[in-house]
């Protein structure tokens, strides 16, 4: 038995994480579960390939950043990836969720959500076909960094970004307006207008952070893993195994759920086999729910 | 000079075609203290709702200050110097206490809001040394005077409550109208829908009586309570006191 899982589950964890953030502040502000926000991350990761291509054509070949597998495109793009995914979900919920909320009935948005979710895939499928494709081909050289885990400098970087995102959404949260006024919307919205909330900025600060967030997230599987349009799909149960886990709302608790999450799901590949690993996240699913429905950090709703 | 507050002919209701407020027509001055009194259902808190922005208005108009304010959206209501405390669910429970202040002062500048906190704490010193606390585990008094801070933190023109003394020992209710006395003389109109009748017209003005969406009856607070039409509109509710 070797420690590397840990590290799988880390990377794995982060993944889920970031995407899982999204989940939880749509469900607490928004009020639905939507099932489209994997796609969120599959159309983050083929939109910063685009850019990459964009840059590229631009500019030329760029050397990577010396041990990474990529070099400056990389980041921009995936900045330009995270503005574009935030864009898309504003756009589907100005076309699709915002009509459907205001006849009321929860129920309805969810399966328009499934609905957006099918299409938002179909069209990568049609676009760029099913194959798995990369960012970068090239092998990386894991390195040893004791225990017997090894990392490599892509992965490294990575984790680097995700606790910058993950410590960043915290601050925001806690301690500007906007995170405050996104807490105030989640605990009771028709108090949150009185005391001079606008209601709709709230709404597409959730999308534009959620769709972000997710495009980074799509990022770090394409970089780690492949593209491929059911990338989305495969990570859904995780994250919302995850964001329930964590306490719906609460933006630590959605990445430490992440990571308990990619930790056992990468100690089941070890243990049990991989053919668990799909299992992992719908079982920890149910087990909150019928043991802590309001999950770690979640508090009892009034 | 024009009313602080006004409505005309206010028609709403949460449903097309089901008005629950049906032509309500009140004049609330500056600085005054005006109660609104009505038996269960009369649609007292759906009036002042409607005059917050959150209950679609079908009819009528609102007015503050001589300008019009019907169906602007509530959350610009504060700007235009209206807070309303609902009767429940009126703090944030998951917000500290100094979060619930800071989230209601909206984009004032840091040290303003800064200040304007101290002074909330200044008027309501129970609620100072909980600042730290989760609303949620506040008192039901103590929940109130949040509520009342949450609306004064924006130094409002005119300030609306509903039954800000339901469910509170009488020492709060005490407090809670005491308050509201004072934060009158400091110069902020006030509107009070209250089932406790007795406490409340004894710091208010004057009265209105709704019934079924209108208004049935107006007369000066002092005089309201003997006046024999008042106790027919209550159709007898009143010989527990007025009280719940
Ligand atoms: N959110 C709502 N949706 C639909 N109907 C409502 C809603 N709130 C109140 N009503 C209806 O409006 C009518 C008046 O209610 P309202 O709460 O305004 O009366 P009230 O005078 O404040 O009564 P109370 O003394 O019990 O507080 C009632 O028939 C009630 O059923
Ligand atoms: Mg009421």
């Amino acid at each position: 038995m070797t420690l590397q899982f840990l590290l799988n589950g880390l990377i794995e964890g982060s993944m889920i994480g970031l995407g899982a953030i999204g989940v939880t502040l749509t469900y607490a502000i928004l009020r639905f579960s939507n099932f489209a926000h994997g796609d969120f991350m599959a159309w983050g990761a083929y939109s910063t390939l685009m850019l990459v291509g964009l840059i590229g054509s631009a500019v030329g070949t760029v050397a990577p950043i010396g041990p990474l597998s990529f070099g400056w495109p990389l980041i921009l793009a995936g900045l330009g990836g995270m503005v574009f995914t935030g864009c898309l979900a504003l756009l589907l919920d100005w076309l699709l969720f915002a009509r459907l909320r205001a006849r009321g009935q929860a129920i309805v948005v969810v399966m328009a959500s499934f609905g957006a979710s099918m299409a938002l895939r179909n069209l990568l499928e049609f676009a760029f076909t099913s194959s798995p494709t990369y960012f970068s081909r090239k092998i990386q050289i894991a390195r040893p960094i004791g225990l017997g885990i090894r990392i490599t400098p892509d992965q490294t970087v990575l984790l680097g970004m995700t606790l910058v995102l993950v410590v960043g959404m915290h601050l925001l949260m806690t301690y500007s307006r906007t995170g405050r006024e996104m807490k105030a919307v989640s605990q009771n919205p028709a108090l949150a207008r009185v005391v001079g909330i606008d209601l709709d900025r709230i709404v597409r600060m959730t999308w534009l952070i959620g769709g972000a967030l997710a495009s980074a997230a799509g990022l770090m599987v394409g970089v780690l893993v492949q593209i491929r349009p059911l990338m989305g799909l495969d990570m859904l149960l995780p994250m919302f195994a995850a964001a329930i886990l964590g306490g719906i709302g609460s933006v630590p608790g959605a990445v430490l759920g992440g990571l308990v999450i990619g930790l056992s799901q990468a100690a089941s590949v070890q243990l049990v086999g991989a053919e668990w690993r799909q299992a992992v996240a719908f079982v920890i699913l149910v087990a909150v729910l019928l043991v802590r429905p309001t999950g770690l950090f979640g508090v009892q709703e009034r | 000079m024009a009313a602080m507050l006004e409505t005309d002919g206010l028609v709403a209701g949460y449903e097309p075609g089901l008005p629950i407020v049906r032509g309500a027509s009140i004049r609330v001055e500056p600085q005054e203290i005006v109660v609104i009194l009505g038996p269960n259902w009369a649609g007292k808190s759906s009036l002042i709702k409607a005059i917050a922005g959150l209950v679609p208005i079908s009819g009528g108009a609102v007015r503050l200050a001589g300008a019009e304010i019907t169906r602007v959206p509530a959350h610009r209501m504060v700007q235009a110097g209206l807070a309303f405390v609902p009767q429940t669910e009126n703090v944030f429970p998951l917000l500290s206490v100094q979060d619930n202040l800071r989230v209601s002062a909206g984009g004032l500048p840091r040290a303003e809001t800064a200040a304007r906190i101290e002074e909330m704490f200044a008027l309501f010193p129970d609620l100072a040394r909980q600042r730290r606390l989760m609303a949620g585990s506040l008192s039901g008094g103590q929940r109130q005077m949040l509520a009342a801070a949450r609306a004064l933190i924006v130094r409002p023109r005119v300030l609306m409550l509903d039954e800000p003394s339901a469910g509170l020992s009488p020492k709060f209710v005490e407090m809670v109208f005491a308050r509201l006395a004072e934060i009158r003389r400091g110069g902020v109109t006030v509107v009070l829908v209250e089932q406790n009748a007795r406490a409340a017209l004894a710091i208010g003005d004057r009265a209105y009586v709704l019934v079924e969406g209108r208004v049935a009856h107006e007369a000066p607070a002092a005089t309201l309570w003997d006046d024999p039409v008042v106790a027919e509109l209550y159709l007898g509710q009143r010989s527990d006191g007025g009280g719940r």
